[in-house]
């Protein structure tokens, strides 16, 4: 099927570039695991266990480290997309029999391929450092489950600011300026109800806190009804950030000015 | 209908500025055709719209029968497209980013390999299709561009200005390969600013400025219409010369020029030699030298262009 075929061949570029890019592929794999390991030695006896309602820190910890990688990895999963359309490779793909789609969904792939690598090596690390896993392995297939949907909703979100601002300095000033608090306004340190109402009402509708609550669950309490409500959120969430993300995209590849 | 590409009151705006105004243009199957205009005359709108990256805000255009509008999918199975500028980057080798191109263009898996390798040789890239794009020159990014604009055996190839800026051995590259093209059956739309370029390549050629065709026909009408060739001779006796060529019908004007030399102003430089040469002997004149010069592709450019530059755009 033609489609596949574009698919795989976009991500065969994406894969290529990150191969040889060693110092990014160590750094990016690596770097939640060390996230891990700074947040559970450095601020764990800083921190009241009474108010993250667990002793074990670095279980709370984990889906908060899981979703900031992934914010972090949105940043990057963008990037590509935005030196296409300075570069005009954008036009070269768009002047080609592709389906419109396949430019954004081989990003999606890429990019759910190499989180997935970077989340079971922070899980491994938080093995090593303790942690015990409540729901099991199949609780795990449900946390990358859970980490590709936050994945789709951040990549599509990203995606479409770097199609729809003008030139690449509004897209690092806008995502330079939304990306911590992003995760501070969400339960990715701090639980919900720990936090001043008006800021739980914010993380309320950050699609971020439901990612994290869906994992956290699985890591510190095992399976619950509110796993299933939680990745229902997330998923309206994915679908309207990539309805958003198609939108700007076909705006750009519909009717452009250019000298 | 042989039209491989057929537009007909194509026009795009922005707002206030029209960019292309009203284009009719018609290019046959087989054609190297020149799209030749000043720059801001519309030629890479043109192309844009073509190629169905732009949509026309009024009228229409076909490409191998299919419009642009409503058809674009069959359109770009049918086109190559090389761009102004090389628009690859990054990490991949020359021999990668063909392999992924042509599996865009949905060449079979099986086949990849070996389409990839043909397009490369087609451009003598194969020697240097391990090296990553990083390390090659310009005019191999140039050349690793076009290889790829054939990777579908396109029926329409339409390349902007494809020697922009290349050395001396590349352009020659670039203009082989588009006759190579031309002679596996491609059609050719070819926008350049290289007149002698268009010369050497095409069979027509359009002049547009302000987004409307000006002037239209092949190299060699065009420079026809715009005046006629001239003779320079040398001679030992220039007035008896001028008496005896003088009234032979395709002489169009005869100057003595303060140099002593006779200009003659024919309609065929090429004919207009031998008929000299004939005459000379049997009139006994002597012929020292004799050169001539034929008006170029330039006079024509600007002859219907104007001569000033245009740094204003708001062309209307």
């Amino acid at each position: 099927m033609h489609w596949i075929q574009e698919v795989s061949a976009l991500a065969r570029r994406w894969w290529i570039e990150l191969l040889r890019e060693r110092l990014n592929l160590v750094f990016s794999i690596a770097q939640p695991a060390i996230w891990l390991v700074f947040f559970g030695a450095g601020v764990e006896r800083a921190i009241d266990t009474r108010v993250i309602g667990t002793d074990d820190y670095i279980s709370f910890m984990l889906a908060g480290i899981i979703a900031f990688t992934i914010v972090g990895n949105g940043v990057s999963a963008a990037m590509p997309l935005l030196w296409d359309k300075e570069t005009g490779y954008l036009d070269r793909l768009m002047s080609m029999p592709i389906a419109r789609s396949s430019v954004i969904v081989s990003r999606f792939v890429f990019q759910v391929a190499q989180q997935s690598v970077q989340i079971l090596l922070v899980v491994a690390v938080a093995l090593v450092l303790g942690v015990r896993i409540e729901s099991g392995p199949l609780g795990l297939v449900v946390i990358l489950f859970a980490a590709a949907l936050l994945t789709m909703s951040v990549t599509a979100a990203f995606s479409a600011l770097a199609y729809a601002v003008p030139q690449h300095g509004t897209f690092f000033a806008v995502v330079g300026f939304i990306s911590l608090p992003l995760l501070f306004m969400s339960n990715a340190f701090v639980p919900l109800d720990a936090m001043p109402g008006w800021m739980s009402v914010v993380a309320r509708i950050n699609p971020l806190t439901y990612a994290i609550e869906a994992m956290r669950i699985l890591v510190i309490e095992g399976w619950s009804g509110r796993v299933l409500s939680s990745l229902g959120v997330l998923t309206i969430a994915a679908a309207v950030c990539l309805a958003v993300g198609t939108r700007e995209f076909r705006r750009q590849t519909g009717d452009r000015v250019r000298g | 209908m042989s039209a491989v590409i057929e537009t007909s009151g194509l026009g795009k705006s922005y707002g206030a500025h029209l960019a292309v105004e009203s284009l009719d243009l018609e290019v046959g199957r087989g054609d190297v055709f020149g799209l030749l205009g000043p720059n801001g005359a519309g030629k890479t709108t043109t192309i844009r719209m073509l190629t169905t990256l732009l949509a026309p805000t009024v009228g229409s255009a076909h490409v191998c029968g299919y419009d642009i509008a409503t058809n674009a999918r069959e359109v770009r199975r049918r086109i190559g497209y090389v761009m102004q500028t090389v628009p690859y980057r990054g990490l991949l080798t020359g021999r990668e980013w063909v392999e992924i191109e042509a599996s865009l263009y949905h060449v079979p898996r099986s086949d990849v390999r070996r389409r990839a390798e043909e397009a490369l040789e087609a451009v003598g890239l194969v020697v240097d299709a391990d090296r990553r794009w990083t390390e090659y020159s310009g005019g191999m990014r140039k050349r690793l561009d076009l290889a790829c604009g054939l990777l579908h055996s396109p029926e329409v190839l339409v390349l902007d200005e494809p020697t922009l800026g290349l050395d001396v051995q590349s352009r020659h590259r670039v203009w082989d390969y588009v006759r190579e093209q031309r002679d596996r059956g491609a059609t050719i739309l070819l926008a350049t600013n290289y007149l002698d370029e268009a010369d050497r390549l095409c069979n027509k050629v359009a002049i547009i400025d302000r987004g409307v065709v000006v002037v239209e026909g092949s190299p060699a009408e065009l420079k026809r219409a715009v005046g006629a060739d001239l003779v320079q001779i040398k001679t030992d006796n220039a007035e008896r010369l001028r008496a005896v060529v003088g009234g032979e019908p395709w002489i169009k004007d005869i100057v003595m020029a303060d140099s002593g030399n006779l200009h003659l102003y024919v309609e065929d430089a090429s004919l207009a030699l031998p008929a000299v040469m004939r005459i000379g002997l049997e009139q006994g004149v002597g012929l020292e030298q004799m050169t001539y010069s034929q008006p170029t592709l330039d006079d024509v450019f600007l002859l219907h262009t104007g001569r000033e530059l245009r740094e204003s755009e708001n062309a209307s």
